[in-house]
């Protein structure tokens, strides 16, 4: 095994992903409906800017594993595309292995990998094996390593069986753990996923998980991770980048996220629609116990409290709530993601203000 | 073991030189051909009927109109009009039949689709030119065209004999071929081009249809141009569709010389080299339009 340098990039290295003020905006024509919007459309087309990223600032070492998080159309995917250089940014810089992100010459590129959960990095009429070895071809993997390395991935994610078949003939996991596969047979240092799980059952995503801790843990391999499963990113990720509405809302320490929230619980309490009118007793009644209500809905409470107050803390919901349900979140740290929404909510007002028009979700 | 227990990875980055790298797109190239092969080949059913019949239509109607032309002209026997015999024209049709299997049809490429629906950003992180995997389209096209046009070639010549176009000799044959190939690929350039308008046009097939017409028209697809009044004749002269389809077919009748050739040569060089500076321009500047769609 060889694995190069320290684990996680230290801070003396130069980066491997920087983005400086990196910004994107994308043009777009707004149609109006229907014949007399054709012509309209024909004579006078009104452009519509739509800021899909503003002012992101951030520099990922080697070996770092980052999870981007964010709403949809939070800007995500932007992100993804200009840092790989598949599209431009619109302002500020953004680098790759120390070179501009959008005009990369072969070398950084035989270094990189790109996952999409959306479409297919590899060929969709044929079998796996064969692109399998399209890739070899254009990455001048040699041919013993990569025989290797096939077997072991296919091993790794169950997939030995289904080489052979068409790719649009596999089912959705088996083509993500292809796709994974094929990102990593030329050995790359920086991978990109943009949710390579969505759509998967449990056990697909685990060993989906499971693969990336390991390869991370044995190469040093640097991936930046997209996901809505949190889950998928507490596993496989040790930072965390929020976005919200194009711009970065956290970035930090994932451990020292959930450190934050360890040891206590989120308890979503539904009732009756309409019965969180007046929670004024119930906040009262909680205080002494440390607990305190961070979300509430027309039918639903989301406290959040330390584990061990649970007991005293229920029968205080009971007393002050016509509880329906009510359901313990261990780590709540979806719930502390929506804190962050809520809180750049406030802090990116100025931003949902500049966008416009109906392609700006 | 892992898989990385031998990692010539870093070995393989460092000789990432120049000469590597053609050998490599040569590779791919090869590799892009048999894949494209296997893609055309899937469709089976009806796949020779109708690449054999493809481009066979207009031939067969232009010979009826000429047929009617000669006889309202009274110049069916040896009688000829604008220097075309009607024996001459249907070695012409002959030609055409066969010539225009082989020049690069825009069936062939569908690049467009590939950048509106976001298909072409997979490639734009991997290590080598997207374009030698469209020109692994147009060699592996060429090459089916190859048998197909000598297939039509050899049908033709079993029910006609000699009425049909037999070239003059070996050299004009090859000569010609030369004329077609480098046509052929000005023709590829041309609707690779349109193609990459994709990054700014929602929609870029009237324009292949439009390219298709100019070709065809100028490249003497229904009339040779030199029976085109003479004005024409001399502007389309300086074409490279002329060069592609009316000239080789005339230097396979013996009617144009190995001095026509070199002329054809030089003037197809010239175009295929515009036509590769204004495709690298294009395609640049169309990638900084590109959005990643459907990702
Ligand atoms: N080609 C485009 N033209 C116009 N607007 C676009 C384009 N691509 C993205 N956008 C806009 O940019 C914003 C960010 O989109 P992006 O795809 O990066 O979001 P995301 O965070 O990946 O979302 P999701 O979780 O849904 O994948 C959205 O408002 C989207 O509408
Ligand atoms: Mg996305």
């Amino acid at each position: 095994m060889s694995v190069q340098g320290p684990p996680a990039g230290s801070a003396t290295e130069a980066p491997v992903l920087e983005a400086r003020a990196v910004g994107k905006v994308f043009e777009t024509f707004e149609r109006a409906p229907g014949m007399l919007g054709v012509l309209k459309n024909f004579v006078a087309r009104k452009k519509v800017d739509v800021t899909a990223l503003a002012d992101i600032d951030l520099s990922i070492h080697r070996g770092e594993t980052v999870g981007l998080i964010g709403a949809n159309g939070a800007g995500k995917t932007t992100l993804v595309k200009i840092l790989t250089g598949i599209v431009p940014a619109s302002s500020g810089e953004a680098r790759l292995l120390g070179r501009d992100s959008f005009n990369l010459t072969n070398a950084e590129k035989s270094r990189l990998a790109l996952v999409m959960g959306q479409k297919s990095q590899l060929w969709w009429d044929l079998p796996p094996i064969d692109s399998f070895h399209l890739l070899r071809e254009i990455y001048s993997i040699d041919s013993g390593v990569f025989e290797s390395r096939v077997q072991a991935f296919t091993r790794m994610l169950d997939v030995e069986d289904r080489l052979k078949i068409q790719l649009r003939q596999l089912s959705l996991g088996q083509r993500m753990k292809m796709e994974i596969i094929g990102a990593f047979l030329h050995d790359p240092d920086v991978v990109f996923l943009d949710e390579p799980t969505i759509g998967l059952d449990l056990v697909s995503r685990e060993t989906i998980r499971q693969f990336l801790v390991k390869l991370a843990e044995e190469r040093g391999v640097t991936y930046v991770l997209t996901s809505h499963d949190l889950e998928d990113i507490e596993e496989t990720c040790r930072r965390i980048i929020v976005l919200d509405e194009g711009r970065i809302a956290f970035d930090g320490d994932l451990a020292g996220l959930t450190n934050q929230v360890a040891g206590k619980r989120a308890v979503e309490v539904h009732v009756e629609p309409g019965g969180t009118k007046n929670l004024g007793p119930l906040e009262a009644a909680l205080a002494p116990l440390g607990a305190e209500i961070t979300a509430r809905a027309a039918d639903s409470v989301t406290i959040l409290v330390d584990a061990v107050r649970m007991r005293d803390v229920v029968p205080v919901l009971f007393e002050n709530l016509a509880v329906r349900d009510l359901s313990i979140e261990r780590q709540p740290l979806e719930h502390l993601v929506r804190e962050i929404y809520s809180q750049s909510g406030r802090a990116g007002a100025s931003l949902a203000r500049g966008r416009e028009g109906p392609g700006a979700t | 073991m892992t898989p990385f227990a031998t990692d010539v990875s870093q070995a393989t980055r460092a000789r990432d030189g120049a000469g590597s790298q053609a050998s490599r797109n040569l590779r791919l190239l090869w590799r892009s051909v048999g894949y494209e092969f296997r893609k055309r080949i899937q469709f089976r059913t009806g796949f020779v009927v109708r690449e054999m019949m493809n481009g066979a239509v207009e031939p067969i109607i232009m010979l009826f109109v000429y047929a009617a032309l000669y006889r309202s002209a009274g110049a069916e026997g040896t009688g000829s009009l604008r220097g075309w015999s009607f024996d001459e024209i249907l070695k012409y049709v002959a030609g055409l039949l066969v010539v225009r299997k082989l020049v690069f049809h825009n069936r062939a490429l569908d690049v467009s689709t590939e950048i509106f629906e976001g298909r072409i950003t997979k490639y734009l992180v991997m290590p080598f030119r997207f374009f030698v995997l469209v020109q692994g389209r147009f060699i592996q096209y060429t090459l089916l065209q190859v048998v197909l046009a000598g297939l039509v070639w050899g049908i033709g010549y079993g029910i006609l004999g000699d009425r049909w176009l037999v070239p003059v000799s070996a050299a004009a044959t090859v000569q010609a071929m030369l004329l077609v190939g480098l046509g052929s690929y000005c023709c590829f350039l041309l609707y690779f081009i349109i193609h990459s308008l994709a990054f700014w046009l929602d929609v870029v097939w009237s324009l292949l249809v439009m390219a298709w017409f100019f070709i065809a028209f100028t490249g003497g697809s229904s009339m040779p141009v030199s029976q085109m009044p003479a004005g024409l004749a001399r502007v389309f002269e300086y074409g490279f569709p002329y060069w592609t389809i009316s000239a080789p077919i005339e230097v396979m009748m013996g009617r144009l010389g190995p001095g026509d050739v070199a002329r054809g040569t030089g003037i197809l060089v010239g175009w295929l080299i515009s036509l590769e500076v204004l495709r690298r321009f294009v395609w640049r500047r169309g990638l900084a339009k590109y959005v990643g769609a459907g990702m």
